[in-house]
C-alpha cells in the first residue's frame, strides 16, 4: 500500500509542478530537476489488475471451447486438431511477449507461466479425445510435468514450482498406488529432483519470503509420500529408517537454513518437528517391527535395489547434516530430535537379531525389545522437548512434548495388558503434568 | 541473458507441440493406412460402462478357448488376429514374437482360467464429448445387452499400432446414432 500512496503523491506532486513555478515558489529549473528525479518511476504493472485480466481471459477462453464443445462431434478431426494446437500457440505467443516486455514484472510471469503449462495440458487432452488415444492418467501427467518444469525456471514462479510439485505428487498417486503395485515409483525422485535448483535460486534469493516457505513445505510432504511409495515398492523393510531419516533431515534442514532471530521455529522445522512425532509414535507400536524371513529370500531387481538407496540416502543425509554441526559447535537443534534415525536403525538391527518369523503377523522377542526401544526413545523426546519449551518460554512446545507423552500413554494404555488402576493412574499423571507445565509457564510469562 | 532465455524458450515451445503433434502423425497414419478390424463389443455393467467421458469398452474376441494356458514369461504379448464368419475379429493365437503386420495388435494383459485364454486389448475407452455423455451412456448400454448386442468398434491395424476409430451401434457411427434417436 505504501508504494500506491507514493506513487499517488508523486502525481499529485508533477500536477502541481506548473502552478509552483508560476506563483513563484520554485524556480522552472527546480520543477524540471523533480521532473527528472521521478522520471524514472514509470507506472508499475498492477498486481490485481494482472489477476483480473486473467481470469477474464480464462472464462472467455472457458466460453469459446463451450461453445465449440456444444457441438464437438460434428467438427472434423482436422478442425478439432487446429482448435487444440490454438491455446497452445496463442499462451506461448504470451511467454515471449512477457520475457520479451514484461520480464521484471511477477504477475505477468507467473499468469504467463500458468496460461502456457494450462494450454499444454489442454492440447494433449483434446489431442487424446479427438485420436482416441489410450494412454492413462499417469502417461498424462508424466508428459505434462515433463513439458512444464522448463517454464518454472524461465519465468521464475514460484507458484509455477508449487504447482510442479504437486503434480509429482498427483502422478504418484496415479501410477503407482498401494492397490495397484504396477510399474515403479522411482520416476518421481527424478521429476522431484528437477525443481531442486529451483528451490536452491529461491533460497539464495528470497530466503525469508513466505513463497520459499511454501515452497519448501511443499517439497517436504511431497518426499514424505514419496518415501511411503518407495518403501512400498522397495518392500526391503527398511521403510523405517527411511521415514525417520527424512522427517529428521525436514527439521534439521528448518533449523539449518531457516534459522528464526525472534527464537521462533520456521515451519519447515515446525513440519519437520511435528514429522518426527508422529513418526516416533507410529514406530513405538510393536507390530510395525514385526519382520519376515520372505523379504530376504525373493530376487530382487536392480530399481528395488535402487529404491532401497533412495530410502536410506535419507538417514544417510540426517546423520551428516547433524553430524557437520555438532562437530562445529554450532548445533541449535534439539538433539534428541536429530537421534530418531539412529534410534529406528538400532531398534532395525534388534529385529534382525532374532530369527525371523514366516509371516509377518508373528511376534519375537526382538520385535519386543525393539519396540521398547523405541517407547523410551518417544519418553526421551517428549520430556526433551517439553523442557526446551519450559527453558525457552514457548508453550507451544512444552505443550508438543506433553502431547507426545500423552499419545504416548495413550496408545501403551490400548495395545497393553495394563490393569485398569495402571492405566487411571498413568492418565492422571500425564493429565497433572499438562496443567503444572502450563501453569508454570503462564506464571513466568505473567512475571516478565 | 534474456535473449538466451527466450532461446531456450523458443525450444521448449517447439517441444510443447512437437509432443502433441507426434501423437497426431503417428495416429494419422494408422488411420490411413491401416487395416480395418471390427470388434464386436461384449455387454458390460452397466454401473460401468462410462467413467466420466469415456465408454468404458470390452471385446467379445478378449476371450477364446485355450486348453493350456499361454506363458509369456514376462515378455510383451501381442494377438495375432483373424475374421470370423460375420467379418468381426477374433484371435488367433498370441504370441510374444514383436511382429509388426496388420493383423497384430499388443495386449495389455494376458490371464487363464478353466480352458479359457483371456487377454485385454489396449483400446479399452472411447471417449465422448461430455454434452453427449449421458445419451451416449444410455446408447450403448440399450444396444449392448446380453440380449441385444448391437454394438462393435472399428480398430486400425497398422504394422502393430492400433487405433481406435469409431463405436457402431445399430451400424451406425455413434455422433450419427445420437444424432438420430436424440435430436436436440
Amino acid at each position: 500500500m505504501a508504494g500506491v500512496r507514493n506513487r499517488w503523491a508523486i502525481r499529485w506532486l508533477r500536477s502541481q509542478l506548473p502552478e509552483l513555478v508560476a506563483s513563484g515558489v520554485i524556480t522552472s529549473e527546480n520543477a524540471q530537476a523533480i521532473e527528472r528525479h521521478y522520471g524514472h518511476d514509470e507506472p508499475r504493472t498492477n498486481f490485481a489488475f494482472v489477476i483480473l485480466a486473467t481470469l477474464g481471459s480464462a472464462l472467455v477462453a472457458a466460453g469459446i471451447v463451450l461453445l465449440i464443445a456444444h457441438n464437438w462431434d460434428d467438427l472434423s478431426r482436422a478442425t478439432r486438431t487446429a482448435i487444440a494446437f490454438l491455446p497452445l500457440l496463442i499462451a506461448q505467443a504470451l511467454v515471449v511477449f512477457t520475457l520479451m516486455r514484461r520480464n521484471e514484472s511477477r504477475p505477468w510471469c507467473e499468469a504467463a507461466a500458468i496460461f502456457d503449462v494450462a494450454a499444454v495440458a489442454t492440447a494433449i487432452s483434446l489431442i487424446s479425445q479427438t485420436y482416441q488415444l489410450q494412454g492413462t492418467f499417469a502417461d498424462f501427467m508424466r508428459t505434462w510435468l515433463l513439458l512444464s518444469i522448463a517454464i518454472v525456471y524461465l519465468l521464475r514462479t514460484t507458484l509455477g514450482a508449487i504447482a510442479y510439485v504437486i503434480g509429482c505428487v498427483v502422478w504418484l498417486f496415479a501410477g503407482w498406488g498401494m492397490f495397484s503395485p504396477e510399474g515403479n515409483p522411482m520416476l518421481f525422485w527424478l521429476l522431484l529432483v528437477l525443481v531442486v535448483p529451483y528451490v536452491a535460486i529461491r533460497f539464495r534469493h528470497d530466503h525469508d519470503s513466505r513463497e520459499t516457505a511454501t515452497l519448501v513445505i511443499i517439497l517436504a510432504l511431497a518426499a514424505l509420500f514419496g518415501v511411503g511409495a518407495t518403501a512400498e515398492f522397495a518392500n526391503a523393510h527398511v521403510g523405517a529408517i527411511a521415514y525417520a531419516g527424512l522427517a529428521t533431515v525436514i527439521y534439521l534442514c528448518g533449523m539449518k537454513f531457516f534459522p528464526q532471530a525472534t527464537g521462533r521455529l520456521h515451519p519447515l522445522a515446525v513440519v519437520g518437528g511435528i514429522a518426527i512425532g508422529v513418526v516416533t509414535i507410529v514406530l513405538s507400536f510393536e507390530s510395525n517391527w514385526h519382520m519376515t524371513y520372505y523379504v530376504g529370500s525373493v530376487s530382487r531387481s536392480s530399481t528395488a535395489n535402487l529404491a532401497v538407496a533412495v530410502e536410506l540416502l535419507f538417514p544417510i543425509a540426517a546423520v551428516c547434516l547433524a553430524g557437520f554441526d555438532l562437530l562445529g559447535r554450532r548445533a541449535a537443534f534439539s538433539l534428541s530430535a536429530a537421534l530418531l534415525p539412529i534410534f529406528a536403525a538400532v531398534a532395525w538391527a534388534i529385529t534382525h537379531l532374532c530369527e525371523l518369523p514366516d509371516n509377518k503377523w508373528h511376534s519375537t522377542s526382538c520385535s519386543f525389545a525393539a519396540a521398547t526401544l523405541m517407547n523410551c526413545y518417544a519418553l526421551l523426546l517428549g520430556i526433551d522437548i517439553l523442557a526446551r519449551g519450559i527453558r525457552t518460554n514457548s508453550i507451544a512446545r512444552a505443550n508438543f512434548g506433553l502431547l507426545l507423552i500423552a499419545v504416548l500413554a495413550i496408545c501403551r494404555f490400548f495395545d497393553s495388558d495394563l490393569s485398569f488402576v495402571a492405566r487411571g493412574v498413568g492418565f492422571i499423571i500425564v493429565g497433572l503434568g499438562f496443567l503444572v507445565a502450563n501453569l508454570l509457564l503462564f506464571k513466568r510469562r505473567t512475571a516478565s | 541473458m534474456n535473449m538466451l532465455r527466450i532461446l531456450i524458450f523458443c525450444v521448449l515451445a517447439l517441444a510443447q507441440v512437437a509432443v502433441p503433434a507426434a501423437m497426431v502423425w503417428q495416429r494419422e497414419q494408422t488411420l490411413k493406412q491401416g487395416r480395418v478390424w471390427k470388434f464386436r463389443t461384449a455387454p458390460v455393467d452397466p454401473v460401468d460402462a462410462i467413467r466420466g467421458r469415456y465408454i468404458a469398452l470390452r471385446f467379445a474376441a478378449e476371450e477364446f478357448n485355450a486348453p493350456v494356458k499361454f506363458e509369456s514369461g514376462n515378455k510383451p504379448v501381442y494377438a495375432v488376429l483373424k475374421q470370423d464368419t460375420d467379418g468381426f475379429a477374433e484371435v488367433d493365437h498370441l504370441t510374444t514374437e514383436t511382429v509388426v503386420t496388420d493383423d497384430v495388435v499388443p495386449v495389455k494383459s494376458a490371464w487363464w482360467s478353466s480352458g479359457k485364454q483371456h487377454v485385454s486389448f489396449p483400446f479399452d475407452k472411447f471417449w465422448v464429448a461430455e454434452a453427449n455423455a449421458p445419451e451416449a451412456e444410455r446408447a450403448y448400454i440399450e444396444n449392448n445387452r446380453r440380449d441385444k448386442q448391437n454394438a462393435y468398434v472399428t480398430v486400425r491395424v497398422r504394422h502393430g499400432d492400433a487405433a481406435l476409430d469409431q463405436l457402431f451401434i445399430d451400424n451406425k457411427p455413434l455422433s450419427e446414432y445420437l444424432r438420430s434417436h436424440f435430436p436436440r
